[in-house]
């Protein structure tokens, strides 16, 4: 299958400022593409290229087959787009400014009524409905914003920093509903929390100063791994005497994190392997302070590059 | 078209829901209201040429305000993004702002239609004038909304585009007077860009294809660059 997203050297410049240089990356059906990186990396616009508000200064992208810029307006009507700090029209009622996007993006009379009602039952605005929007909290306007998204069913939702500013209970909810929303749609999100990305997406790309870094797979189910904090030992016996521990596979250098206390990131065959290295530990005379799963290699991953990139 | 639609009804709901276009028709209806009485009583002569003018002048000031926000407001809250990547076409986008716009200036105007009927009471006024001086405000309000809109879409600031506005259609209105200072083949020129220049034969009574056409230039021209000035970029 033809992936949803494709973005092909994409190069935008601000005057003599670089936005972004040379980004290439697809995102095929059902997927959810994480973009990462620091505020002022590029990311947002990357979605303003593809939602056609900027032209990009060279290279071309393709939504749903369409080129944003030549085919404009057919890959327009592919995208749901949610814009960061959810721009909205205060004066409209939550009802009124849904009709309103729908017919934009060309529902008719009869299929309006029921996309405005799925959408606000989705995302339980239904309470809310006949208020003006100004009126709203923070989380009410996002999840407005999000409703219009979905209007029209499109292929692709981009959704720019759609957990900034919300509660913690909020922001799972986001959470939860891009996770959901991935079954239907192709889900492009971007974050600056490393956390945030990492429990949505299903791959990430990484972006610093316009450039992109890297994109990797952030499978479930890769094998596990498991960070120990351990005192009193000089790193490379204890990295010993770990990567000998029966079902290791290997053990990456140790970081240190305070007086005589280091990290090590162990990648194991099964988590059963725990109570051994545990006992490893322990047996070696070292203390074992902490003990935890070490979910993917995401933060080491940014780290480098970013500090490669940096340097 | 059907988008065309949805576009229009927000604009012109948000122009007459909030104050501004009640605001402006009142301020409008009660100085043309005195002009119309006071010529009245002064000239004693069934014609509303003087109130043509006076509602010229009038557009010139209030036109600004009515475009102001149109896009500055849009610009500044972010949802012009919304607007953008949506589905439509900017000429649709401007229409719709141009279009409800218009429909408060003709509101305006229809207001003061009581003015030519109360001379077709006590007199008998000619009505060719009248005709072509409604027409003529029209397409004057018609020129100066589209170049206010066009200096809107520039700028997220509503005061800017407002004050820009203004200064240029004061300037446009009164290029006539410096058109006069200039030796021979320029005078013409600047004469013939004047708004004044082209307003009068209208308010007077007398239609012209040439002015006509400059007021349609005008109002395809504001319409252009507000386009130009919404293009992705």
């Amino acid at each position: 299958m033809a992936p949803v997203v494709v973005a092909e050297r994409l190069t935008k410049h601000y005057g003599r400022r670089r936005g972004v240089e040379d980004v290439s990356f697809e995102a095929g059906a059902g997927e959810v593409l994480g973009l990462l990186g620091p505020n002022g990396s590029g990311k947002t616009t990357i979605l303003r290229i593809l939602t056609g508000y900027l032209n990009p200064s060279s290279g071309r992208a393709r939504v749903a087959g369409f080129d944003v810029v030549a085919q404009g307006l057919k890959a327009r009507r592919r995208i749901g787009y949610v814009p960061e700090d959810a721009p909205l029209y205060a004066n409209m009622r939550v009802d009124e400014f849904l009709a309103f996007m729908g017919r934009l993006k060309g529902l008719d009379a009869r299929q309006l009524d029921r996309a405005v009602d799925r959408s606000c039952t989705r995302l339980s605005l239904d309470e809310v409905r006949r208020l003006a929007i100004g009126k709203l909290s923070r989380g009410y306007r996002q999840r407005a914003m999000i409703a219009q998204a979905l209007l029209g069913d499109p292929d692709l939702l981009i959704l720019d920093e759609p957990t900034n500013g919300l509660d913690p209970r909020q922001i799972i909810e986001v959470r939860e509903l891009i996770r959901s929303l991935s079954a239907r749609h192709t889900v492009l999100v971007t974050s600056h929390i490393l956390s945030e990305i990492e429990r949505v997406a299903t791959r990430v790309a990484i972006l610093l100063d316009g450039r992109l870094l890297a994109v990797r797979s952030l499978a479930q189910g890769a094998s596990p791994r498991l960070r120990l904090r351990v005192r009193n030992g000089s790193p490379e016996s204890v990295r010993a005497i770990l990567g000998a521990v029966p079902g290791v596979t290997s053990v990456a250098p140790a970081t240190p994190v305070g007086e005589g206390v280091h990290d090590f990131v162990v990648q194991v065959e099964a988590p059963a392997a725990a109570e051994a290295l545990a006992g490893a530990v322990t047996a070696g005379g070292f203390g074992l302070l902490e003990m935890t799963e070490a979910r993917t290699d995401l933060e080491a991953l940014f780290l480098d590059l970013t500090g490669r990139a940096a340097a | 078209m059907k988008m065309l639609g949805a576009l229009l009804a927000k604009e012109t709901k948000a122009l007459f829901v909030s104050p501004i276009a009640y605001a402006v028709i009142a301020v409008f209806l009660l100085i043309m209201g005195y002009t119309f009485a006071a010529m009245l009583f002064f000239t004693k002569t069934a014609t509303l040429i003087n109130g043509f003018f006076q509602a010229a002048m009038l557009l010139l000031l209030i036109v600004p305000v009515i475009t102001m926000r149109l896009f500055a407001e849009e610009r500044r809250s972010g949802t012009l993004e919304l607007l953008l990547t949506s589905p439509v076409r900017e000429i649709q986008i401007v229409l719709a702002k141009f279009l409800a716009s218009m429909a408060v200036i003709a509101a305006m105007l229809a207001l003061t239609l009581p003015h030519p009927l109360t001379l077709q009471i006590f007199a008998d006024p000619d009505w060719g004038p009248v005709y072509s001086g409604y027409l003529g405000l029209l397409l004057l309000g018609g020129a100066l909304t589209a170049l206010g809109l066009a200096v809107s879409a520039l700028t997220a600031n509503q005061i800017v585009a407002a004050t820009v506005s203004l200064g240029l259609f004061l300037l446009m209105w009164m290029l006539d007077t410096l058109g006069s200072l200039l030796p021979d083949p320029y005078d013409t020129v600047v004469i013939n860009l004047s708004l004044l220049a082209h307003f009068t034969p209208l308010a007077t009574g007398a239609l012209y294809l040439s002015d006509l056409g400059f007021f349609a230039t005008l109002i395809m021209l504001g319409l252009l660059l507000s386009v130009r000035a919404l293009a992705r970029r």
